[in-house]
């Protein structure tokens, strides 16, 4: 029970939260906005990341330059998904979604020479003799945080306490920026095309182009996501990209009500605590359970939530119901 | 004759075995209110959807303003000016009335991403084309939900939002798909004097399926019968009445060895 006293768990809950909240934030203008369903997000945080490690460590690139490349990878992802298979309906649309991301983590498994494989970002070949780690920048600007945080927190501000505020400084950038473009006729036409293809095509919009575009730039948000999951955990493996990453995001969109932008920081807190804070639940009945069974029960009582949660209030935390019962 | 403004020539498609439209041939003249009727499978609705391009035609060609369309994809067609409603009438349900409408407008600065970081343009489009959407629905008699969700329309309701939605792209030629279906007579009343605002005051074309001759007789100045996908009359109202073939494809056939 010690560690759930610890400022620093916390700390990691909310910057984990922050970024889970950035990459369901992709999904917000994809599903929220556009009603296409992507089941494949994951695939573009492990384009972003890959591409921003590999650069800097393979190839000794600025971090900047290396990461802004691991978002533009993540665009170009979005782009050959969106191109080759929006055309299809909804449905089957998910599907090949998560045949992409999975691609994605395949390859990123077996391309030992290029990825590391499956020892992760540490089997990279580096350029020189000393291994470069793709942190060190950002480490740089971190630690310059911390000590202008120190004589606030005194001990509690560490390294991980700058990440979560500069994680949750960009969430609020990005949340600020989407409630904007949500309000554009862009959003509009794309939210027709939610209902109906028909109507919009027979008022000359290009249902096509504006669900791609939205495709483009969740994608983007999600390679974002990428460069500071990378960042978080230091090491990247290809484990860190397995499909229920695409569901964790999912779990968070529907809590919030994904037809609105508001609800999603305090969803993906929500989800981070559930997520994270189970973990503690040492005391009984859980306590009858050893640790590993527990491991489990924390994802049935994840479960559970969401299903009270979908009976309750299937407009999630924030929708609105009204929505929902329109014929 | 170069006030035709469509000219549908012997277009043919098939669906599977089924020849839905087969060798079509007809004619619409600029300013003038031209109606489709026909029995049920008469090809009418797939007559509509070759136009506004919603199936693309196995053969034949159809000129709009001199230009082939047969190829285009709908929303190209849409933007040289022909805008359709939709049988049965088809809203968005969860955008507002408003919304509904202000999908209709043209040019939109606000639907290229790029304009996200040019506000003032999208902005004042968007106060202008409110307006002109507010002027929309006061005229069919709807604004009174302009706020509310197009899903509480009623059946008619729905069908005057979709006429006032086609209307805010400010089409060249509207085409109308069973306007007048399920109406109640004091709508239809309430459709027609709307029509006839458009035709007088815009010199809009327009070009309506229905079933039966009874709901355009008085609206259309002429009158084309479809039957089998074939198209089996054509002209004057009153010419269709005195018809033969007209009168076999709605009473069927007398055979007389059978």
């Amino acid at each position: 029970m010690t560690a759930i006293l610890q400022p620093g768990f916390w700390v990691f809950i909310l910057t984990m939260s922050g970024i889970y909240g950035i990459f369901t934030l992709g999904l917000q203008v994809q599903y929220g906005v556009g009603g296409i369903l992507n089941f494949g997000h994951v695939g573009m945080m492990a384009l972003s990341s890959y591409t921003m490690a590999i650069l800097v460590i393979a190839h000794g690139f600025n971090f900047w330059i290396a990461a802004a490349s691991g978002v533009a990878v993540a665009a170009l992802g979005g782009a050959f998904l969106g191109l080759t298979t929006l055309r299809l309906r909804g449905d089957y649309f998910s599907i090949v979604s998560i045949a992409f991301s999975e691609i994605v983590r395949y390859v990123i498994f077996n391309s030992d020479g290029l990825t590391g494989g499956s020892q992760g970002s540490l089997a990279i070949m580096p350029i020189g003799d000393a291994y470069p780690s793709y942190t060190d920048t950002w480490d740089t600007i971190l630690y310059w945080i911390r000590d202008h945080l120190t004589p606030i927190f005194g001990e509690v501000a560490d390294r991980d306490m700058a990440m979560g505020i500069l994680v949750w400084i960009t969430l609020g950038i990005l949340l600020f920026i989407v409630s904007r473009v949500e309000r554009t006729s862009w959003a509009r036409v794309l939210r027709a095309t939610r209902e109906d293809d028909d109507v919009p095509s027979a008022l000359g919009k290009n249902v096509f182009r504006f669900r791609l575009q939205a495709v483009i730039i969740g994608s983007i948000i999600g390679g974002i996501a990428g460069i500071y999951w990378a960042l978080q955990v230091t090491l990247l493996s290809p484990d860190d990209f397995l499909t229920i990453v695409t569901f964790y995001a999912w779990m968070i969109l529907i809590l919030s009500g994904a037809t609105k932008v508001k609800g999603l920081a305090i969803a993906a807190i929500f989800f981070g605590f559930l997520y994270g804070g189970t973990r503690f639940f040492t005391f009984w009945p859980f306590s009858v359970f050893d640790a590993s069974q527990r491991s489990y029960m924390r994802i049935m009582i994840i479960g559970i939530v969401l299903i009270v949660l979908m009976i309750r209030r299937p407009q999630g935390i924030f929708g609105k119901r009204e929505e929902m019962v329109l014929e | 004759m170069n006030n035709l403004i469509l000219e549908v020539n012997d277009v043919a498609v098939a669906f599977g075995g089924v020849k839905a439209v087969n060798g079509a041939t007809m004619s619409v003249e600029v300013g003038s209110v031209t109606s489709v009727i026909g029995p049920n499978g008469a090809g009418k609705t797939t007559l509509f959807n070759l136009i506004s391009g919603a199936i693309k035609p196995d053969s034949g060609t159809i000129l709009f303003q001199g230009f082939e369309i047969q190829k285009l994809l709908p929303h190209k067609i849409a933007d040289r000016g022909i805008v359709r409603t939709f049988q049965g009438a088809k809203v968005i349900k969860r955008l507002s009335v408003l919304e509904n409408l202000m999908l209709g407008a043209q040019n939109n600065p606000g639907d290229n991403l790029i304009n996200f970081f040019n506000p003032r343009a999208r902005n004042a489009f968007e106060k202008q084309a409110r307006e002109r959407a507010m002027a929309l629905l006061k005229q069919v008699g709807i604004e009174r939900f302009a706020n509310d969700y197009a899903g509480i329309l009623s059946g008619g309701q729905r069908k005057l939002l979709d006429l006032a939605r086609a209307l805010m792209a400010e089409p060249v030629m509207l085409l109308l798909d069973e306007p007048f279906a399920g109406v109640n007579p004091t709508l239809v009343e309430k459709l027609l004097e709307v029509l006839h605002a458009l035709r007088t005051e815009h010199h809009l074309t327009f070009l309506l399926v229905e079933h039966d001759l009874e709901t355009v007789m008085n609206i259309s100045d002429r009158v084309v019968v479809m039957a089998e996908g074939r198209v089996i009359a054509d002209g004057l109202p009153n010419s269709i009445y005195e018809n033969q073939a007209v009168v076999d494809a709605y009473l069927g056939t007398r055979k007389l060895n059978s």
